[in-house]
């Protein structure tokens, strides 16, 4: 019945406990401080981190380009259309990828996941009008199920190699970048060709850059309050976005 | 022989319950909390200052700041300092961790909170609840640690960022080039991390 077979007051002695008595400062608090030191070093990713210098400066890039172009858009954009219909242009996005997810499920042997992404994909493109709207999870309570290459081959065991921060997308590894190759395979707006002009990227840069533009006036002053959180933006991100992948992918 | 099965009854007997109200007591620490916050920040008749002092000392009691600012330093340095520069990194770390938090409460607009489960993980307790908005779904865990028979929070992980951890590194990473003194100064200059943006809707 009990699953934690140890007592309730199994604590992990303090191996180190004396190791700071010589310098004499609060001896009191050490053990604590010692069990959670070990604690926090155990949890520490290291992060490969080769390309610093030029992640750093891409991240400038992105940053400038985040505040000066897209915030301002998103600006006037909101102004003009209001919020329920943005919220609708989300979920349309989103809809869109569901052959993504469902393949990346399949591929992770998560078969619930996938028929149910795929009844969301049936009801929210029916009921829900092409996605603009999500009966599925408002009515019947069925919740998106995000997977994506990236985390497909991190169930596999791959690593996440090393960070690379790309420009426009943001922090990014080796293994994340190399799986937006098969991802925009089956991305619809990556199919996305005028007809007629099949070498031409227009059209979906053109759907990519609305739909960043639309994300980013749903998320007012969020990204602005991360920054000023952080001692060192370039390190904060490239650890966030590594904690948050290894999460997902755990999950 | 008859110990073991002695100490096994009053591990059935004993620790289970105290360990399930444990879980119940800090979730619903976590519960009452997040109501009585929220209630302000809806409340428009209190003007903003008076508002952020009552979210504070509302918050206070159950976060274990003090312990924050020096697993976030990290031992080795913390141990380097002397007790007044200790005091100093810890007011400057809390001030800085209080504003940014009361700061994300004004980005707050219809969420809702849902406060999920509370399980134990080891000698901690992790909070796991839900920031809900319009279609959006956002984990954020509260970790709690007992010290002198309270329970408080020593780390908040929202979608999987440990905020100690990631804490931790930007010191470690900024102590390696720059001086104790260097970061004093920049936690001391409100918002200096970056470039403020201030406005926002």
């Amino acid at each position: 019945m009990q699953s934690d077979s140890n007592g309730p007051n199994t604590k992990v002695a303090g191996l180190n406990g004396n190791k700071h008595s010589a310098s004499g400062k609060k001896p009191e608090n050490d053990d604590e401080l010692d069990e959670f030191e070990a604690e926090f070093e155990a949890a520490k990713q290291e992060v490969s981190d080769p390309l610093e210098g030029y992640n750093r400066a891409m991240t400038t890039f992105n940053d400038r380009l985040y505040l000066w172009v897209l915030v301002p858009v998103a600006k006037g954009y909101s102004a003009v259309l209001p919020e329920a219909p943005r919220r609708g242009v989300r979920h349309f996005f989103h809809n869109l990828l569901y052959p993504l997810r469902f393949v990346n499920n399949l591929l992770q042997f998560k078969i619930k996941n996938a028929g149910e992404e795929t009844l969301r994909f049936v009801t929210n493109t029916t009921i829900g009008i092409l996605g603009f709207w999500d009966p599925a999870k408002e009515w019947f309570g069925l919740r998106p199920h995000d997977e994506d290459f990236g985390q497909t081959l991190g169930f596999y065991g791959v690593g996440a190699g090393p960070h690379i921060v790309l420009p426009f997308f943001g922090p990014s590894n080796l293994r994340d970048t190399f799986s937006m190759v098969p991802d925009n395979f089956l991305d619809p707006v990556g199919q996305a060709k005028p007809i007629g002009q099949t070498d031409s990227y227009v059209a979906e840069y053109g759907v990519r850059g609305f739909d960043a533009v639309n994300e980013a006036s749903l998320r007012p002053g969020e990204y602005e309050s991360l920054k000023k959180d952080a001692v060192d933006f370039y390190p904060f991100l490239r650890d966030s976005y590594e904690q948050m992948r290894n999460k997902q992918i755990k999950e | 022989m008859r110990t073991v099965i002695l100490s096994m009854i009053f591990a059935l007997v004993f620790a289970q319950p105290s360990m399930a109200s444990d879980q119940s007591e800090v979730k619903d620490i976590v519960e009452r909390n997040i109501k009585i916050v929220i209630d302000y920040v809806k409340d428009k008749g209190l003007d903003k200052q008076t508002r952020n002092q009552k979210i504070i000392d509302t918050v206070v009691p159950f976060f274990d700041f003090d312990f924050m600012a020096k697993v976030c330093l990290g031992k080795e340095q913390w141990n380097a300092l002397n007790d007044a520069d200790q005091k100093k990194f810890t007011d400057l770390f809390v001030k800085r961790l209080q504003e940014s938090y009361l700061e994300k409460l004004d980005l707050y607009t219809d969420e809702q909170v849902v406060v999920d489960t509370a399980k134990k993980v080891k000698s901690r307790i992790y909070v796991v609840t839900y920031l809900v908005s319009k279609g959006d779904r956002m984990e954020m865990i509260y970790k709690f640690k007992e010290s002198g028979n309270e329970w408080k929070v020593y780390d908040l992980e929202i979608l999987g960022v440990s905020m100690v951890l990631t804490y931790r590194s930007q010191f470690a990473g900024f102590l390696k080039s720059n001086s104790m003194d260097d970061l004093m100064k920049k936690l001391e200059q409100k918002g200096s991390f970056a470039v403020p943006t201030g406005e926002k809707k």
